[in-house]
């Protein structure tokens, strides 16, 4: 049976990943197990990718229900952390993974104080007393390394004026410029997770890769954990597009001297140097408000926090006229003072 | 009953005579010095009046002097001969004055402001008021011509003086505008905040030690230029700035030929 539980040597109970402490830890007897050190336990069988078509919990022997990207889930009628070892070995397996260092209580706060924050939300949103769910989930990213080549040939100008006389000059010098570039970048991430909104998931960056760790599976004991639903192949188009206005910006900090620069030519070849499947921590947040659902993300690292949430009229309303009413009045009270009438 | 209407008209003489000093002193102030005959004397006798009212509103005299004798000097030196000559002003002679002298017989006008007027009413704004009086001075409507004088003379010096009464600051159009598009501006970067914002840049993931720049090159084509000419702010032909009398009395002016 390819389900992996953690159960704590000391008195046989469940054990969960304690962001705090970073350790695997037995909410009963309070062991604490250095995950670091110990050997993964995925890695004493091996599991053949799509072996299983249902998983039992080992504690309870109940039906595990999951969606077919779950990789870790808890078992939904004894709550033990399970991990779906298939899910996660061979083409599958995880090469890095970072840690949850915000546990569920923190993340709750976090996300009360960024609903207060908001200046247009509407004031029954800002209590934030409408939490649906909030759940830890490792999302599947690949970390790109991505090696360009750049070549680009430009038209470049710079524009000097001055008068002599009763003219104003305008000169301009023409240049061809040539520029060859290399440009490297290390671990870009894209989601993987065909569930997960991009644009969401892009917000949620940076993620702190000094918490980088080699891929452990008792890191997601607790959480639920998912698999990638597109290799790094396919989502090659996507890390392209995203590098693209990176790759643009540079190129324009080499021609800083020029007044405008046209490119007639702009190459750029991109290679895929190595992918890393890694889980990134992400807690998502379900919120209900006026019979309407919102999904926030927070950076289980950092804290940040992500999502669209209900824009209050009334509230844009005050902002746009209080802001335009006492730039009325301070423009007026300036062109009073120097002699313009108030009217 | 015939005795008391008689003594009661006498008193009310009596009386009229007694205040028509105090309130004639002003109204009966000449500021028209219509040497040339320009003006009508029913119309010569309401710019009087306007006149009157204006001065009040800015304690400076608003005076217009005409001429068609002959000469040998400029319509500036004719302004300052004039107030030298008359000492007119609003709190005392020689004191707080504007005047617009029209000289037929060169075809040329000039504004001269005193005191007062020189800083409310100084060469730039001076220039402006021209804009407006030169035309109806081209149509021959000289009396039009003051009306503009004075309309534009108190329009200009109810701004403090040293700023352009044309700033589109003072446009009550553009500060509305300007008003709107600011709570526009803040309310749509709110909007977009809200849903949280995207902090990676181009160094996020560069890995700067392996990248940079393996070769460039800047080949000068050529050099293009272009001139145009600086547009000159006097236009009408005269010009000219302010001065000072013969008799000591510093001035801002301008003057154009119609």
């Amino acid at each position: 049976m390819p389900v992996v539980e953690y159960k704590c040597p000391n008195c046989g109970s469940g054990m969960n990943f304690d962001s705090a402490s970073g350790m695997l830890s037995c909410p009963s007897c309070g062991r604490q197990d250095k995950i670091d050190d110990s050997s993964d336990p995925l890695l004493v069988q091996t599991f053949e990718e799509g072996e299983a078509v249902e998983y039992h919990c080992n504690s309870c022997g109940a039906d595990i229900i999951t969606e077919p990207e779950t990789s870790a889930t808890t078992c939904s009628f004894c709550g033990s952390a399970v991990v779906l070892a298939d899910r996660l070995s061979g083409q599958l397996a995880p090469s890095k993974v970072i840690p949850f260092a915000i546990s569920k209580q923190q993340a709750e706060q976090a996300f009360r104080k960024w609903c207060r924050g908001g200046l247009l939300t509407p004031r029954g949103f800002m209590t934030a007393n409408r939490i649906k769910g909030i759940t830890g989930i490792y999302v599947p990213f690949w970390l790109y390394e991505l090696n360009n080549e750049i070549e680009v040939q430009g038209h470049g100008t710079k524009v000097r004026t001055y008068t002599r006389g009763e003219y104003r000059y305008t000169e301009t010098q023409h240049y061809e410029v040539y520029r060859k570039i290399r440009l490297n970048y290390n671990k870009v991430p894209v989601d993987a997770s065909e569930k997960m909104s991009d644009e969401l998931m892009d917000r949620l960056e940076p993620f702190p890769y000094g918490q980088l760790k080699t891929f452990n599976s008792p890191y997601l004991a607790g959480y639920i954990a998912e698999k990638y639903s597109y290799d790094d192949k396919q989502l090659f188009p996507r890390v392209k597009d995203k590098i693209a206005p990176f790759i643009n910006s540079y190129i324009q900090s080499t021609v800083g001297g020029y007044a405008t620069v046209t490119y007639s030519r702009k190459d750029i070849d991109t290679r895929l140097r190595h992918a890393d499947y890694a889980l990134l921590p992400v807690w998502m947040v379900y919120y209900d408000y006026n019979k309407k659902g919102y999904t926030f993300a927070m950076n289980g690292q950092t804290g940040k926090v992500v999502g669209k949430p209900p824009i209050s009229m009334g509230k844009v309303a005050a902002w746009f006229g209080g802001v335009s009413v006492v730039t009325l009045l301070a423009l007026k009270t300036v062109s009073w003072a120097m002699g313009g009438g108030f009217l | 009953m015939r005795r008391t209407t008689w003594a009661a008209l006498a008193l009310m003489l009596a009386i009229g005579l007694l205040i028509l000093p105090a309130s004639g002193l002003a109204a009966d102030k000449q500021r028209i010095f219509d040497e040339a005959g320009l003006l009508s004397d029913s119309v010569r006798a309401e710019l009087e009046t306007l006149a009157a009212s204006y001065s009040e509103t800015h304690q400076t005299d608003f005076i217009l002097y005409t001429t068609d004798r002959e000469h040998s000097v400029d319509a500036e030196r004719l302004t300052e001969d004039f107030y030298d000559e008359r000492g007119p002003g609003y709190d005392k002679s020689f004191g707080n004055a504007a005047i617009m002298t029209i000289d037929m017989y060169t075809r040329d006008v000039y504004i001269a402001g005193f005191y007062r007027a020189k800083a409310y009413l100084d060469d730039a704004r001076i220039q402006k008021v021209l804009d407006y009086v030169a035309p109806q001075l081209t149509n021959g409507d000289y009396a039009e011509a003051f009306r503009q004088f004075l309309e534009r003379s108190d329009y200009y010096m109810s701004f403090e003086p040293g700023f352009n009464p044309d700033n589109i600051l003072f446009k009550t159009w553009f500060q509305v505008a300007v008003s709107l598009a600011l709570g526009a501006l803040v309310v749509g970067v709110m909007a977009y905040r809200s849903g949280g914002r995207v902090t990676v840049n181009r160094q996020t993931y560069e890995d700067s030690a392996t990248s940079g720049v393996l070769a460039h090159r800047d080949t000068y084509l050529r050099t293009t230029t272009t001139k145009t000419k600086i547009p000159k702010n006097n236009g009408g032909g005269g010009g000219g700035g302010g001065g000072v009398t013969r008799g000591g009395h510093s001035h801002s002016g301008g003057g154009r030929s119609f």
